[in-house]
């Protein structure tokens, strides 16, 4: 039994899901579900269109090169039933998937870096030229929490110096 | 080329026939008329005589998978906007293939084994 991939959005093709097409030159597309199959009819390139794995892997939204990746290909050789490899197998699968989940977490972690600081500045200049929506100008001048704490700073500073002279 | 949708409740309307857009499901896969094109050419065959083909089936175009009743018809869908889309999108990389969706899902490259003849 084989899980096989869709041919538009790359995710798992369960048995008994989806549907397969088979061209007049013997090629096979499979499909994941109805969605992926009309996409296909109407002739999109599923590099073009932005939920697909394809799309994702092209752009740089998704992890591209790991050594993760090695572990789950297409076998086209039989191989001999082994209880212990099995065993080891399974158990391994969870591991290796734990690894990768935590690597592209990473990876999206790094790739939002560059967005955060850029919306936090972008923030903070909307701030600065339209804080007069909410407040009026005039408001805002008498307002004493708004009022730059400089000059209250140096009198203090100056009373505390003048005591220190006394 | 085309034809309309087939599931029309207008009766009038409901002019649609499989013969009438048969053109758009027998057309090649993108992928097909690539890898046509990138044959060498020696492998290339010499158009077969075909009495059911437009002009016997000796004015094809491989970008498009089209055939044509004549030279002069052909070299006028030559200069047409469809076809030089087509030529711009032939040229530019291989289409989609099952290989890549598969890539794209974080599977490796297809493991075939060890080579058993030895060449």
């Amino acid at each position: 039994m084989r899980l096989e991939k869709c041919w538009f959005c790359s995710s798992t093709v369960y048995p008994g899901h989806g549907i397969q097409f088979v061209r007049n030159d013997a090629k096979i597309f499979r499909f994941c579900r109805s969605k992926c199959h009309k996409n296909f009819k109407m002739k999109r390139n599923p590099r073009k269109v932005k939920w697909t794995k394809a799309y994702r892997r092209l752009h740089g939204k998704d992890m591209t090169q790991d050594s993760t990746f090695e572990f789950e290909r297409k076998r086209n050789r039989p191989e001999r039933y082994d209880r212990n490899l099995a065993e080891n197998t399974l158990k391994a699968i969870k591991k290796i998937d734990k690894v990768r989940v935590e690597r592209e977490a990473r990876h999206h972690e790094n790739r939002f870096k560059g967005k955060r600081s850029k919306e936090q500045k972008e923030a903070a200049t909307e701030l600065k030229q339209s804080i007069d929506m909410i407040r009026a100008p005039a408001a805002l001048q008498q307002e004493p929490s708004l009022i730059l704490p400089k000059k209250v700073k140096v009198s203090s500073q100056q009373s505390e110096e003048n005591r220190m002279e006394e | 080329m085309g034809g309309k949708c087939p599931h029309r409740k207008v009766k009038k309307r409901r002019y649609s026939h499989k013969t009438s857009r048969r053109t758009k499901f027998e057309l090649k896969g993108d992928d097909a008329v690539y890898e046509e094109l990138r044959k060498p050419d020696d492998e290339k065959k010499p158009l077969p005589v075909d009495e059911d083909l437009p002009g016997m089936g000796q004015y094809y175009c491989i970008h498009c998978d089209r055939y044509f009743a004549s030279v002069a018809v052909r070299d006028e869908h030559f200069k047409t906007k469809r076809h030089r889309k087509r030529v711009k999108q032939m040229m530019g990389p291989a289409p989609h293939t099952q290989l890549d969706a598969d890539l794209a899902a974080g599977m490796g490259m297809p493991d075939n084994g060890p080579k058993l003849m030895s060449m």
